[in-house]
């Protein structure tokens, strides 16, 4: 067991020690686990498939009873509550959506709010409201059953429906993992909007690392048999991968991935200066990712960029300095 | 005398056996569904004792209705009881067997959505698992009912009630004055009695379909 450190005041949810094995089998799904997710923040679990991940995200909201170990969620233990009455007040999306094809779109997201009581004319309002978040016209579709809708369209339902009753915390097994490729990117940019608006906690389980760059916050990578190898920034995971086990999982890409990680600001400081106007340059902002800024370069045929610094005034940097700053993992440490 | 006039002369006595047989078959039908909806929904996570029910209620449909009624005379004498009970056991198997596929394809991303979003078991059951199965359930029921007008004749062997009554008497006395009429008549009675039904089934399906079954 560990040694149970207290967790952290913004810690959101704590999963220490948490054990799960299936009787009859000798080797544990999940063994000795321990995670802080921070309040607001978007975490990914990603890994080979039987790594345990999804069985991980489960023993969150309890649908697999952990044999060992204690949750707590905002501070309170749920080890041990009633698992219904815990999973009304977590959202939850799977990838197969599981939208009950007899109810109305408006009657699908209203369903925890019904549980919960709330007065029709309320849930009605309320499920109107979530359409118009996720993007769907609520007057186009709150009345159609969900066959009537693209797979697209019916997981936009089934974040509706998970954001119901408002939860702190969201739960998403695969959840873009069943809409075509093109239909993905587009939902996990709104997504990614969306959280900007929501603050939600969310943990997210996917096998897809691209996914998992894009959209988490940190990233946590599991090895077989549940071992955490490395559960940090993107950035981080990029820059300085914990083991080999990581450096193979990200895979060969991870400088070039890095790019659209790393700010400007980020290599300025460890690239040396270059005397402003040895060459064309393009002007770029400091928050813009490395990616943007050499698009712009490579697109305009330009030698450099020109950044405005706060106290220092404009600085220049050629392609070759960029390129150099950008590919040291070490120093980009912030 | 022909066999419209012998109809017509005893329609009153006709429509009141027809009633009977109407009655007498809703009546074991209702009692064979709750059984066998209910039996399906117990065993839902036992699937050892499902398949043992389902060869069970299986086999008693292959015992000959004469024979199961005559069995059931020691065990609750002549009239209404036994009829009742042994087209029961007999409305039991279709509608145990419809259940039980209706339940299992019911999407289970359905119901672990439904389980992940805090539904308890018992509203699971209601919102999502009988909605979802009950299409398949009513066919069930509605295959049974068929089933039962035509056995529900045979209850007549116990002095149970209905249109089996005519036929029988009319068999008894075959030759006799009107005897083939009578005999004839019942038989008509037992068809139109499953054709009705059958049709209000169709309409019950379409209706609740129609309504979205939403508890």
């Amino acid at each position: 067991m560990s040694d149970r450190p207290t967790p952290s005041p913004d810690a959101m949810i704590v999963l220490d020690g948490v054990s799960k094995r299936y009787p009859g089998q000798d080797k544990a799904v999940v063994s000795d686990l321990s995670m802080e997710i921070r309040r607001g923040e978007f975490v990914v679990l990603v890994g080979p498939s039987g790594c345990g991940k999804t069985t991980t995200l489960r023993m969150i909201n309890r649908l697999v009873e952990p044999t060992a170990g204690r949750i707590l969620i905002d501070g309170r233990d749920v080890t041990h509550v009633d698992g219904d009455e815990l999973r009304r007040g977590i959202g939850y999306v799977i990838q197969q959506i599981g939208l009950l094809p007899h109810l109305t779109i408006a009657d699908n997201i209203a369903l925890v709010p019904k549980m919960l009581g709330v007065a029709k004319s309320e849930r009605r309002a309320r499920a109107l409201e979530l359409l118009e978040l996720v993007g769907l016209d609520p007057a186009l579709h709150a009345d159609r059953h969900p066959r009537q809708l693209s797979g697209g369209q019916q997981q936009r339902v089934g974040v509706a429906r998970a954001l119901a009753s408002d939860p702190p915390v969201m739960l998403m097994d695969e959840p873009f993992g069943a809409v075509d490729p093109i239909a993905r990117e587009k939902l996990q940019t709104e997504f990614l909007r969306l959280q900007e608006r929501i603050r939600k906690t969310i943990v997210m389980v996917t096998h897809d690392m691209d996914e998992a760059l894009r959209l988490g916050d940190r990233i946590a990578i599991f090895d077989s048999g549940s071992r955490l190898a490395q559960f940090d920034t993107p950035l981080e995971i990029l820059s300085n991968p914990a083991d080999d086990f990581v450096r193979d999982f990200v895979g060969s890409g991870a400088p070039v991935r890095r790019l659209s990680l790393l700010t400007v600001a980020d290599v300025l400081g460890t690239a040396p200066s270059t005397a402003a106007g040895a060459g064309r340059a393009i002007e770029v902002d400091p928050g813009d990712s490395v990616h943007t800024a050499l698009e712009q370069v490579l697109a305009a045929g330009a030698e450099g960029i020109e950044v405005a610094v706060p106290e220092e005034g404009s600085r220049f940097l050629d392609l070759g300095t960029l390129l150099t700053a950008a590919s040291q993992p070490a120093k980009v440490l912030t | 005398m022909n066999l419209l006039s012998y109809m017509s002369e005893n329609a009153a006595y006709l429509w009141f056996l027809t009633r009977q047989h109407i009655e007498l078959v809703l009546l074991s039908v209702l009692i064979a569904s709750v059984v066998g909806v209910g039996l399906a929904v117990l065993t839902q996570t036992l699937p050892g004792l499902r398949r043992a029910l389902l060869s069970v209620t299986g086999s008693l449909l292959t015992i000959p209705s004469f024979a199961l009624f005559a069995l059931a005379i020691p065990v609750m004498g002549l009239g209404v009881a036994p009829t009742i009970a042994a087209l029961t056991v007999y409305g039991i198997f279709p509608i145990l067997r419809n259940a039980v596929t209706g339940i299992e394809e019911v999407d289970p991303a359905a119901v672990e959505a439904a389980r992940g979003l805090g539904m308890s078991s018992g509203r699971r059951l209601r919102t999502v698992i009988l909605p979802l199965a009950w299409p398949v359930i009513l066919n069930g029921i509605r295959t049974a009912t068929i089933m039962l007008v035509a056995t529900a004749a045979i209850g007549a062997v116990v002095r149970g009630p209905g249109l089996g009554q005519l036929i029988f008497q009319g068999l008894d006395r075959l030759g006799g004055a009107n005897a083939l009429e009578e005999a004839l008549s019942g038989v008509i009675g037992v068809v139109c009695v499953a054709l009705v039904l059958d049709l209000l089934f169709i309409a019950v399906a379409k209706i609740t379909a129609l309504r979205g079954w939403n508890v």
